[in-house]
């Protein structure tokens, strides 16, 4: 495979996007758009992006500059600090967007209304813009007023009810996950309309896109189920449909912490009572659907944790995978995945320095073309390119 | 409905995508590029049926084609080079050995299209120590740090449950797709993109990962707790298994909650400001469930809400099926499987040109293209393409 080199040569060369989106979900989006080679130029209100503000910090003294939610989505961009909330700062900030190619933006109907800001304002004085409005609820419908956290959107958008145990609190996703995933469908959102403006000579447009829409989007079973509610299932994969599945597609522990086992096919399942020793529980009848029995669930994590009793993490997974060809992986921590062979093998993870927060590893862009990883820099600081751009 | 359109509508309308991808998160991406417009080449084995039952098919694999080939014979293998011939984008994601096995490589398609974009999927990618190993998307989250940081006690992690690397994948492989078809269109360059499930998730947890190497912090599974506010959980509802989520993030947030709440035991200045309220976070929660449990999730959203309290129902699937707000915005999209039934599906997150409504179609029957694709696409005369049915080479 070629090993080419994209420095002048990447997707977005030339494109210029303008971001007043703060936080996550438009950040991401366009923390993605820069590592494809867009200009990004991070619009931020004097007080900085609310997220400057979110701990875990790396510094203990400056908290302007060393929030790892803030480090971490605004990588490769520039950052210009002016107040759009006054006249003069709104006209520059159309000033900046006139000759933009996207702009991102995170203003809620009650923003709008505030700030007096129509969804066609910028469009109108630059025709060829593709606007990105990403709010929780968008700018019409019962919801749009709500008010909202990664929380909220995970219990609207149906993916609470569905983690943690039966009886028990439904529980959330780590970190921001409505927030990535809403973002990584901004880039999405604006890389079509690229497409078509650039391609198929379409003038620029308005794009109104929902973190509860994209996560209503994301649900692995159709949201009908034949009219049956999907269940929690705790430690275990939840049934995609009233016929559920065999045992053994579960978290479990290990001598040294937990394996997740995936699966949920008799032939995974075969395979897995093989490994165990135990064919007999595949020939047994009662382990046909754990969710119809699920005595036969508390059976078999039994067998299978007393299989793994004296063996790590490590060596069950390595065991399982390479000799029973079974989908299975140690739980990992953050500290251990960013020790993690295979990881570093793929370049998983950036080190890249900064003159406030230090050194840190960054996720790097997820995927390898052509051999190699897209590069990214580091995030700016509060107003460092300010001068570049206002005179 | 006739396959080939007459007008194709989207924006993506001028794409074929070659699809090789089963499961979830490969047919999400190429379903979310067959929304808008692109025409999704779905190629199967005609050993293994398209189930209905379930309805997952019609969800992921609707405004695709589908041709039935056998990829292990080599008359298959034929017919899929020349379509590849005639495509933009291959996209697969099975495990490297079976690529290798049926001699399907990013080199040898480049001899029969020169500037082609290829993505292999696995579920640990292409290189590295694990390549080979086997990955669903319940176990791609494991390794990705999703689980250590779920669960209501510390030492006990839990999974999603939802196979979370699946959908991040899926929406990763769009990103991907489109800014090097772009790229391809613009230089005539083609790529080869290696995307792993289990890589797509780091992504969505970057701030741990900064934390972690600079400063050592880690998050343990502890319920719903933020690490700052509170009170911050599901609390339960009246009715079985019913649960709002209240998040309070500042301190009028929490004097609007106090005030529906009215209960003197809240009064007290300890939980004036926000690290007061971390302190007695249990108290406080046990007072604010007290009132919920005697109260319907809907209605008790609406009146939070209205005082601007961040709070949601915890909806479940049928309740996403029914939400009025995702009704009244037109989210959803519905097909006509038969006469009397009408079924209700997702619609498209992502905002844009896509393919025209009126023109989706649910998941095409195995091989019920295959002869459209054979002779009108690729020319075959029909002799060629009855001997291949009856050699069993497609369906």
């Amino acid at each position: 495979m070629s090993s080419e080199y994209f420095a002048d040569d990447l997707p977005l060369n030339g494109i210029k996007v303008v971001e007043t989106a703060q936080g996550v979900s438009g950040p991401y989006a366009a923390k993605l758009l820069a590592s494809l080679g867009a200009e990004v130029i991070k619009v931020e209100l004097p007080e900085g992006d609310w997220s400057r503000k979110a701990p875990p910090f790396l510094s203990e003294t400056n908290h302007t500059e060393s929030s790892a939610l803030y480090l971490y989505n605004n990588t490769g961009k520039k950052s210009v600090v002016l107040d759009w909330r006054n006249s003069e700062g709104l006209h520059n900030l159309e000033n900046i967007i006139k000759s933009a190619d996207v702009f991102i933006e995170d203003w809620d109907i009650a923003a709008r209304k505030k700030w007096k800001l129509k969804p066609g304002f910028f469009i109108e004085k630059n025709p060829q813009l593709i606007e990105l409005s990403i709010t929780p609820f968008g700018l019409s419908g019962p919801y749009s007023s709500y008010k909202s956290t990664p929380l909220i959107q995970l219990a609207l958008g149906g993916i609470l009810n569905l983690i943690g145990n039966p009886e028990q609190e439904p529980l959330m996703l780590p970190g921001h996950q409505p927030d990535y995933l809403t973002g990584i469908n901004g880039s999405n959102s604006v890389q079509i309309a690229l497409w078509d403006r650039d391609l198929l000579g379409e003038p620029g447009k308005f794009l109104e896109l929902t973190m509860l829409e994209t996560l209503a989007n994301l649900h692995q079973a159709p949201l009908d189920m034949d009219g049956g509610i999907r269940q929690r299932s705790g430690h275990r994969q939840s049934p995609l449909s009233s016929t559920g599945f065999p045992p053994g597609v579960c978290t479990v522990s290990a001598k040294d912490g937990y394996v997740t086992f995936g699966g949920g096919s008799p032939a995974i399942w075969e395979q897995l009572c093989l490994m165990l020793g135990r064919l007999d529980l595949f020939e047994n009848e009662i382990f046909s659907n754990v969710f119809e029995n699920p005595e036969s669930g508390l059976i078999v994590d039994h067998i299978m944790e007393n299989w793994m009793a004296e063996k790590t993490r490590e060596e069950v997974f390595k065991e399982a995978s390479s000799v029973w060809m079974l989908p299975v992986s140690p739980v990992k921590k953050v500290n251990e995945i960013l020790e993690d062979k295979q990881y570093a093998s793929r370049d998983a993870f950036l080190n890249i320095p900064h003159p406030v927060a230090g050194e840190a590893a960054y996720p790097s862009p997820t995927f390898i073309v052509n051999g190699q990883k897209l590069k990214v820099s580091r995030s700016p600081m509060l107003g460092e390119h300010t001068k570049d751009y206002l005179w | 409905m006739s396959t080939v359109e007459i007008i194709p509508s989207g924006a993506l309308r001028h794409l074929r995508i070659i699809d090789l991808t089963r499961v979830w998160a490969g047919p999400l991406g190429t379903r979310t590029l067959a929304d808008f417009g692109a025409e999704v080449i779905k190629v199967s084995d005609p050993r293994m049926p398209l189930s209905r039952v379930g309805k997952v098919n019609n969800k992921l694999n609707r405004n695709k084609l589908n041709i039935a080939l056998r990829l292990d014979k080599s008359d298959g293998r034929d017919v899929f080079l020349d379509l590849v011939s005639i495509g933009d984008v291959v996209i697969e994601n099975f495990r490297p050995r079976v690529m290798r096995n049926l001699d399907i490589t990013y080199e040898n398609l480049l001899e029969v299209n020169p500037n082609l974009l290829m993505c292999s999927m696995p579920g640990f990618g292409l290189t590295g120590p694990y390549s080979e190993y086997p990955a669903f998307g319940s176990t791609a989250e494991a390794m990705a740090g999703i689980n250590s940081m779920i669960g209501y006690v510390p030492n006990r992690p839990l999974q999603t449950g939802l196979s979370y690397a699946d959908p991040v994948s899926g929406l990763n492989l769009v990103h991907a797709i489109l800014a090097f078809v772009r790229r391809r269109a613009v230089t005539g360059k083609g790529s080869f993109i290696d995307l792993a499930l289990a890589d797509s998730p780091l992504g969505t947890l970057g701030e741990f990962f900064v934390a972690n190497s600079a400063t050592g912090y880690e998050q343990h599974p502890n319920g719903n707790r933020h690490s700052e506010y509170a009170p911050h959980g599901a609390f339960r509802c009246f009715g079985n298994d019913q649960w709002i989520a209240i998040s309070i993030t500042n301190d009028f947030q929490w004097e609007q909650l106090k005030d529906e709440v009215n209960d003197i035991r809240l009064e007290s200045p300890d939980y004036d400001d926000i690290s007061g309220r971390k302190v007695n976070e249990e108290a406080i929660n046990r007072i604010v469930e007290e009132w919920t449990s005697r109260k319907d999730a809907g209605d008790l959203m609406k009146q939070l809400q209205q005082k601007r309290v961040p709070a949601a129902k915890v909806s479940n699937n049928l309740d996403v099926l029914n939400d009025p707000h995702l009704n009244r915005r037109e989210y959803f999209s519905h097909f006509r499987i038969s006469e009397e039934n009408i079924e209700k599906y997702d619609g498209q997150a992502i905002p844009g040109n896509q393919k025209e409504r009126s023109k989706w179609f649910p998941m095409r029957d195995l091989g019920e293209d295959s002869n459209t694709i054979l002779v009108e696409y690729l020319g075959y005369s029909d002799d060629k393409y009855l001997s291949l049915l009856e050699q069993e080479v497609i369906s």
